[in-house]
Parts: C-alpha cells; sequence; structure tokens
C-alpha cells in the first residue's frame, strides 16, 4: 500500500494561541478535524484519523494555518515567540495588555478561562468592585470576599497546568485582587481609596494612591478590554451561543450515526461535549457513537494493516495492527497476531508480553497462544513463567511439538 | 504520576509525610520510628551514614559526625553563627571558595548542602520503600527567619538528593496547615514554635482552607540549647562551689555535662526531679572527683524563668504586627521540641487564656504541612490554598545610605508594588538602583541582591524628575525590579536570581559523585 508521506506530515499541529474556535464556521468534519488539534497529533496522524480523506485533511490545515487558525510546528516560529511573550504583555505593574483569547488547547476548562476574563474586565473598576463588595463593606466581608476570590485565583490553582496566554492574566487577576485587599482593609488607605474614587471615578486603580502617573494602559489596549467587556457583560449571549453551537454540532453528529458515518458522528459528538460540557445527554450518546467509531476506525486500520503485511512491509503492518489493538482490546486474535509481530519483527518483549497475555486472558484454551507466551518468556529469560506456559499449551493439545520441544530445550 | 512528599529538614530530627487517600500520614523509617535524626557520618573504614545509624556511632566517632549542618546552610564562613558552630561542633569546619562554610570529614570536603542533601536522599528512600514507587518531588520546610541564600541552599540540597523541590514553605506556616486542614469556619491561630536553636511566633488567619499569614516574629538566639547552657551553668557553678574545681576549663568534662543536660532536662518535661550523675569528670591532687546532683523540676524552671518570659514579649509584638488582640487568638500551637516543657506549656496558657491545641505532634505536624501544600499545589481540587509571604522586606537604598522598603515582609506573594522616587542633584542624568533585601534601616546592614543604572533622564532642577521604581515577586518568588522614567517613558529592569553557595555546576558534579557512590553501595 503506498503511503504517501512528507517532511511537513511528521510535524505537529496545534491551534494559534489567538484562534477563538467558536468564531469559525466549519462543517461537522471540519469541526471533528480541529478537535483533534492538540498541540500533539502529528499532521500526518491527523490525516489517518479517517473523518476526512488525507488530501482533504491537507486542503483544511493548509488553509487554516494561513489563515491563521492553526500553527504548524517549525514554521510558526515568529508567531511562536510572540505566543510566549504574551504573558509579559499582560503587565506585572496592574496594566492589562492583550487579553487572551479562550483555548480549549490549554488545562484550564473554558469556564474557567471565561471567568478570569469576566474578573480581568473587573480590574480596571474601583477597588470594591474588584472585591465584588458593596462601598461600605466591613472588614470582614472584605477579607470574606478576598479569601474566596483567592481560592479561584491564586496562581498556585493552577501550579505547573498548561495555562498558556493566561498565565500572566491570572498573575495580574491576584495582584490586584491583593491590592484591593489590602487598600480596603486598613482604615487609612481605605479613606483615600475613596476619596480619589469619588473625585475621579473612572481612573485606573493604580492611581488611587501615590503620586500621579500617566495611564497604565495603552489606548489599544483598552479599547480592546472594552471589546472583551461588552463581550461578557453579555455572558449569557456566549453561553446560549455555545449550547445552540453544540445542539447542532450534536444532532449532526446523530445524523451521521443513523447513516453509519461512525467516525463523523463521534468527531461532532466529540465536538458538542465541548461546546456544552454540562450537558449529561451529550456524553452517555458519546459512549455509543465512539463504540462504533472504534470498530470503524479498527477496520480501517486492520486493512491497512493487512495490506502492509501483504507488502511484507511488516514494521508499519506491527505499527497498524498494534494501533488496531487499542480499538479492538476483545480480540484475541488480533492480540495474539500482533505479540507476534512485536517479537519478531521489533524484538519488543515487553510489549509482545503484555499483547499475548492479553489473548491468553481473553481465550485461555487456545494453546497457541500459550505457546507464543511462553516463547517471549522463554527469550526474556523468565524460564519458570515460559515452563508454566508450555505445560499450559501441552494440556490443551498433548501433541503440540513445538511445546514439547520448548519444554525439552528449558 | 508520582507522589508530592512533605519533609521537616530540621537542625536534629528530620521527618517525612505525605497524603494517603486523602489522610496525611507520617512514614516512618524502617527503624518504626516517625523522625530521623539529620545525622550523617562517614567510618573509620569509609563508609557513610545517615540518620540513626550515624547518630548510634556518633560518641565514639564525634569527629566525622555531623549534626547541625542546617545552622551553617547559606551562611558566610565569617558569620557569627558560623563561629558560634566552629566553638561547639567537633568537627571541622572550614572555609569555601565561595566564603561558604563547608564541612571536613573523613579527609573530605562536603558543602552544606550537600550534607543536607545526603539526610533529604534518606528521607526520600524511607518515602519509596513505604510507598513502593519513586518519589521525585517534594515540598521542604525551613525556618521563617531564613533568608534567600538559605532557602536557595535547601533548594540545591533537594535537587542533589535527586528531588524536585515544588516549593520551600516556612516551619510554622506548614504547621498552620496541618491545623487547618479539612477545617472549616474563620479563626485566628498562633504558632509558638520553640525548637532546638531558634524561637519563632507566627499569627495566621483561616478560613475555609484558605490560609492567610499575617505576621511572624522570632529570636534566632534562643532555643532549647540556651535552657541546656542554663543547666550546664548551673552544675558547673554547684560543683565549683562543692569542690572547687572550674570545668570549663575543662572541654571534655563540658561536653559530658552539655549531654547530661539536655537529657535532663527533657525527663524533666515527665518527672518532677532527676539525678545527674557523672562520675570521674574531674580530678587533682586527692584523686578522683564525681559529680553527683539532684535537679528538681522548680530549679530547672527558676533557670529559665527569664527565658521563657521573653519569648512572651516577642509574643505581643508579634500580635501588635498582626493588629491582633491576644483574646482574637481562637487556636495556640505548639511546635518545636522545647514546647515540650511543661513550663512553656503553662506559660503560654497563661499568656493566650486558653490551653495550646492538643491534636497535634509538634515533632510531625510541620511534616504533615508541607506534605498537605505538595498535594494543594499539585491536585486539582482547591481544598486548600496557602497564600504564602515573602519572608524579607525589599526595597532600594535611597539617598544617604537609607533602606526605602517597597514590600514589607509577610506581604502575601504574588505582589506587585510601585513607588516614585526623583533625583538629588540638579541635571542628573541617571539613577542608580540598588536593590536590597532585609529588615534594616540602614542600607548596608542588607543584602544587595543587585543594581543597574538608569539613564538618560532630562536636565531638570532636583526632585523634579518621576522615577517610578516597580518591585514585582511572582508565584515562584522570582524578584524582578524595573525603573522608569515617567517622563521619557524610558524604562530599565533586571531579574533577580537567588543564589545559594553552589553554582549548577558544582550542583551537578556533586549529584554524579553521590550516584556513583550509591552505586558502590549496592555492590
Amino acid at each position: 500500500m503506498p503511503v504517501e508521506f512528507s517532511e511537513r506530515h511528521a510535524r505537529k499541529v496545534r491551534l494559534a494561541d489567538d484562534c477563538d474556535p467558536t468564531t469559525l464556521r466549519l462543517s461537522p468534519t471540519e469541526g471533528y478535524l480541529l478537535s483533534r488539534i492538540d498541540g500533539q497529533t502529528t499532521w500526518g496522524e491527523l490525516r489517518q484519523m479517517g473523518a476526512l480523506p488525507p488530501d482533504a485533511v491537507d486542503a483544511c490545515i493548509e488553509d487554516w494555518a494561513k489563515e491563521g487558525v492553526v500553527v504548524i510546528d517549525g514554521t510558526g516560529g515568529m508567531e511562536r515567540s510572540k505566543a510566549a511573550e504574551a504573558p509579559k504583555r499582560v503587565r506585572s505593574n496592574g496594566a492589562i495588555g492583550d487579553l487572551p483569547s479562550l483555548d480549549e488547547g490549554l488545562d484550564l476548562s473554558l469556564e474557567i478561562q471565561e471567568e478570569l476574563l469576566a474578573f480581568a474586565g473587573l480590574l480596571d473598576k474601583p477597588y470594591h468592585e474588584v472585591l465584588g463588595v458593596s462601598k461600605d463593606a466591613d472588614a470582614r466581608e472584605i477579607k470574606k470576599a478576598y479569601f474566596g476570590l483567592s481560592k479561584r485565583f491564586h496562581p498556585d490553582r493552577y501550579f505547573r497546568r498548561n495555562t498558556g496566554a493566561f498565565e500572566g492574566l491570572i498573575e495580574t487577576c491576584f495582584k490586584r485582587l491583593l491590592e484591593a485587599y489590602e487598600l480596603l482593609s486598613d482604615p487609612n488607605t481605605r479613606a483615600e481609596v475613596q476619596r480619589t474614587e469619588a473625585a475621579a471615578p473612572a481612573s485606573a486603580p493604580s492611581e488611587a494612591v501615590g503620586k500621579p502617573k500617566k495611564p497604565l494602559t495603552s489606548i489599544e489596549a483598552r479599547k480592546r478590554l472594552r471589546q472583551r467587556v461588552g463581550q461578557l457583560s453579555g455572558h449569557k449571549r456566549v453561553v446560549q451561543d455555545r449550547k445552540r453551537k453544540a445542539k447542532s454540532f450534536f444532532e449532526a453528529g446523530m445524523t451521521a450515526f443513523r447513516e453509519e458515518r461512525w467516525l463523523e458522528a463521534s468527531g461532532s459528538v466529540r465536538l458538542a461535549i465541548a461546546f456544552d460540557p454540562d450537558n449529561q445527554a451529550y456524553r452517555e450518546s458519546f459512549a455509543d457513537v465512539q463504540r462504533k467509531a472504534h470498530e470503524e476506525r479498527s477496520k480501517v486500520l486492520l486493512k491497512q494493516a493487512n495490506g502492509a503485511y501483504e507488502m511484507r512491509d511488516l514494521k508499519d503492518a506491527y505499527k497498524l495492527f498494534n494501533d488496531a489493538v487499542h480499538f479492538r482490546p476483545f480480540d484475541a486474535e488480533l492480540a495474539h497476531r500482533t505479540a507476534n509481530l512485536a517479537f519478531s519483527v521489533e524484538n519488543d518483549l515487553k510489549r509482545a508480553k503484555e499483547l499475548a497475555q492479553q489473548a491468553v486472558e481473553l481465550e485461555p484454551d487456545v494453546g497457541e497462544y500459550r505457546r507464543t507466551l511462553a516463547q517471549i518468556f522463554e527469550e526474556a529469560g523468565m524460564d519458570a513463567n515460559a515452563r508454566r506456559e508450555y505445560e499450559a499449551a501441552l494440556r490443551i493439545d498433548p501433541k503440540d511439538k513445538e511445546a514439547k520441544a520448548g519444554l525439552r530445550k528449558l | 504520576m508520582s507522589r508530592v512528599i512533605g519533609i521537616d529538614l530540621g537542625t536534629t530530627n528530620s521527618c517525612v509525610a505525605i497524603l494517603e487517600n486523602g489522610q496525611p500520614a507520617v512514614i516512618p523509617n524502617s527503624g518504626g520510628y516517625k523522625t530521623t535524626p539529620s545525622m550523617f557520618a562517614i567510618t573509620q573504614d569509609g563508609k557513610r551514614l545517615v540518620g540513626h545509624l550515624a547518630k548510634r556511632q556518633a560518641v565514639t566517632n564525634s569527629k566525622a559526625t555531623v549534626h547541625g549542618a542546617k545552622r551553617l546552610i547559606g551562611r558566610r564562613f565569617d558569620s557569627p553563627e558560623v563561629e558560634h558552630s566552629r566553638e561547639l561542633c567537633p568537627y571541622d569546619i572550614v572555609e569555601g571558595p565561595n566564603e561558604d562554610a563547608r564541612i571536613e570529614i573523613g579527609g573530605k570536603n562536603f558543602t552544606c548542602p550537600e550534607i543536607s542533601a545526603f539526610i533529604l536522599r534518606e528521607m526520600r528512600r524511607v518515602a519509596e520503600e513505604y510507598l513502593g514507587e519513586p518519589v521525585q518531588e517534594a515540598v521542604i520546610t525551613v525556618p521563617a527567619y531564613f533568608n534567600d541564600a538559605q532557602r536557595q541552599c535547601t533548594k540545591d540540597a533537594g535537587k542533589i538528593a535527586g528531588l524536585e523541590v515544588l516549593r520551600i514553605i516556612n516551619e510554622p506556616t506548614a504547621a498552620a496547615m496541618a491545623y487547618g486542614f479539612n477545617r472549616t469556619g474563620e479563626e485566628k491561630i498562633a504558632i509558638y514554635d520553640l525548637g532546638g536553636g531558634t524561637f519563632d511566633i507566627s499569627i495566621l488567619e483561616m478560613s475555609d482552607g484558605v490560609i492567610e499569614v499575617l505576621a511572624t516574629a522570632g529570636n534566632t538566639f534562643l532555643g532549647g540549647e540556651d535552657f541546656d547552657r542554663r543547666i550546664v551553668s548551673h552544675l558547673v557553678d554547684a560543683f565549683r562551689e562543692a569542690e572547687g574545681i572550674d570545668l570549663t576549663q575543662d572541654a571534655m568534662a563540658l561536653q559530658r555535662l552539655k549531654d547530661a543536660a539536655e537529657k535532663a532536662k527533657c525527663d524533666l518535661s515527665q518527672r518532677e526531679t532527676v539525678e545527674i550523675n557523672l562520675p570521674f569528670i574531674a580530678s587533682d591532687d586527692e584523686g578522683p572527683r564525681h559529680l553527683s546532683m539532684e535537679v528538681p523540676r522548680e530549679t530547672l524552671e527558676r533557670l529559665v524563668d527569664d527565658i521563657v518570659r521573653g519569648t512572651l514579649k516577642t509574643v505581643d509584638q508579634c500580635l501588635q504586627d498582626a493588629n491582633v488582640g491576644v483574646g482574637d487568638i481562637d487556636q495556640v500551637i505548639l511546635v518545636g521540641g522545647q514546647s515540650r516543657m511543661p513550663l512553656v506549656q503553662q506559660a503560654v496558657a497563661d499568656h493566650f487564656g486558653k490551653r495550646p491545641h492538643k491534636g497535634v505532634n509538634p515533632d510531625e505536624v510541620v511534616a504533615i504541612g508541607a506534605a498537605i501544600q505538595g498535594e494543594a499545589l499539585v491536585s486539582e481540587d482547591d481544598n486548600m490554598l496557602l497564600l504564602d509571604v515573602t519572608p524579607l522586606s525589599l526595597g532600594i537604598a535611597t539617598f544617604g545610605g537609607h533602606f526605602a522598603k517597597l514590600i514589607e515582609r509577610n506581604t502575601t506573594v504574588p505582589v506587585c508594588k510601585s513607588h516614585i522616587f526623583t533625583t538629588t542633584r540638579d541635571n542628573q542624568s541617571a539613577v542608580k538602583i540598588r536593590v536590597l533585601q532585609g529588615e534594616g534601616d540602614i542600607a548596608q546592614d542588607n543584602d544587595l541582591l543587585g543594581e543597574f543604572v538608569l539613564g538618560g533622564i532630562r536636565p531638570a532642577r532636583k526632585g523634579e524628575p518621576e522615577i517610578d521604581v516597580s518591585f514585582d515577586i511572582d508565584a515562584n518568588g522570582i524578584v524582578s525590579v524595573a525603573a522608569r522614567d515617567t517622563a521619557t517613558g524610558k524604562e530599565q529592569s533586571i531579574t533577580v536570581n537567588a543564589t545559594g553557595t553552589l553554582s549548577d555546576d558544582e550542583i551537578q558534579n556533586i549529584i554524579e559523585e553521590q550516584e556513583l557512590y550509591e552505586v558502590a553501595l549496592k555492590e
């Protein structure tokens, strides 16, 4: 089976940092493809997902790369360095630079991302609004608000998680929260804060204390912030929007399911869940859809694997069989066959042993599987285990010559 | 994913804990003990021993047995603490190439982080044996007064021991975390930590798992050893009166007195009186002399009463810093071995008007708190959050050699603070920003962390330009400082890197050497 594989297909593809997938118009299959882009999967792997023909995958990724939706590893040097600097643009002294966009590829749920963005929108407001308390809140209320918000916005909550462009924002949020708490919990500074805020209600909070400074944020950054805040003040609308999108993905998925286009169905339902994670109905359907999709996927893999095997391209065949095992964990025959390949082609004894054991567990009464496992044990120098399996094989078929020979050798 | 352990790396004993099925547990070593002596030794035939094994042979091999390395870690060789240890320790303390204190035993020169690493590696091994899996990550505790260099050296020790140190946290804070674990409601608590060499008091506030440090105070030269010294001089005086012999002239006798005093002190926490017997403590023309003396608890209490009162003064100062009245404290927690003394417990109870909390073991609570913080960092749930603080004040040197603090110690991190400074001469075109850390009012009493120059200031009368200096501490404790001329927008900045006494290369070399040794041990 000829496999078209160029250098670019070895590259990993990831979503651009400022890409908001919710703003794209995609067909369900395109959506599925996009949902599989996680920064770890290579272009080549994406081509083999099966939802779209490989050529169509190429076309999609080329277009998306041009539009800046995705970044192809090793080609997006400029954009990457920009992304790496992104946290720094959120200036530490409280100035809010460009706000990050929602990003499903991060280790932060979209809810938290939205919460952070919503909170960032408050950072420009008077201190009591940052803390979410009334102007005349007492010390206890202020402390309670500060502790409660700290639990959500302290950077330690996101320790070592991939927070991408949100990293700087989280820190800025907490610092401003701390500033608000410190200034409002001290009666002296609080009086001053209130005087200043009354005099210039629109001024940035940092100007409230100390000597006058020029505004901390650029006009451009503020404009973007306004836009963002505008969007978030319609938070409900955003949520409804997402739910509507999720529903259309789900319906497309169910149609695909009825028409037995399993892979497409699985992709669409997965996307529906991504847009509306709280919907239990979607999650329940997903299990069924996924099982079907796995069957379908393994069918494709097995076909490719057998093709490669016939072409004597054993290394590829092994890889494909190995993938197929993942989708057909109940298939003893397949596990056994793959074990043999792991043993003979790759000499990967560990994997071979796992696979052979899987086969034996699934079908304990097949002598051949026992014998294979015994041979692998023997090769690995685990003689006692090898003997046990040879004996088991002979109990099943007392005439098994190879097992007899193996036992004699031990 | 491997588990995160909490290690209380103590001056005399160390302890390791972990969260198991959501419950904190102290891990006993192979001997069944929940704490392990912080001791390292090299035997005559070159064997390296750690913990109980090292302690057991300490009397016969005192010259090659290291204890109390924590007192030396991260300190300059010429500091008073090191000088003090040189007088007391039987092993050799020598000056290292970076003006650091090093320890020479068994014909080999060891850095302090290296010695601490032996202890940490042992604690790691104890945890690994218990868990049956490799351990790679840890939270380690240090005293609240430890400065940047001492913290960095402790981190380096962790690295040498093959551990990724997720955080270094303060011992009293860890104790508070252990207390606050799974506790709801609002409380203000005081942690009274009287250890072997130091005294610390911290006031914290907690509410539904969030812990905030309000204030800490302490005395780095006050601890259980002062109690020992009082007993020793009491014995010396009594012996001089009875026998006319001054025991302070004899180093060997002094060491025996010291050991006996420590033991008597511990025994007196359980018993009303102890007898100290030191046969052949001295001799003169008339033959050998023996010391035999009864010490009632009352005598000890009279001897150390002023020390205990002294700690209460520090407590009041700390309460004042925290802006909290003594009656506002809901719970008092005792930490450190010396807090077992009945007099201490009574004095603290009287002072706060309530009995200290009984639910924690003063030897284990710190390690447990460290394990809880480790879990809080890596886990997804949000049960516990420590609002950690910066241990020392940060600021810049100003005109006349003063120290202007921008971030006071005990400020919650991450944090950012700024202040406007100006020029001191007409037409001054540049300012030098010298970044300092410490508590002194005079610039030179503090540690210089780094410096830089902001130039290109437009000619103006003195006092007119506005230089906005901002300090930033991120969640990992990294400090960066920026200065901006508000007129021109010109900006200069530096990131201050905490430096221990070891370079990365040195650490790597030590790791490789210890690994070689590990292999050799297994053969």
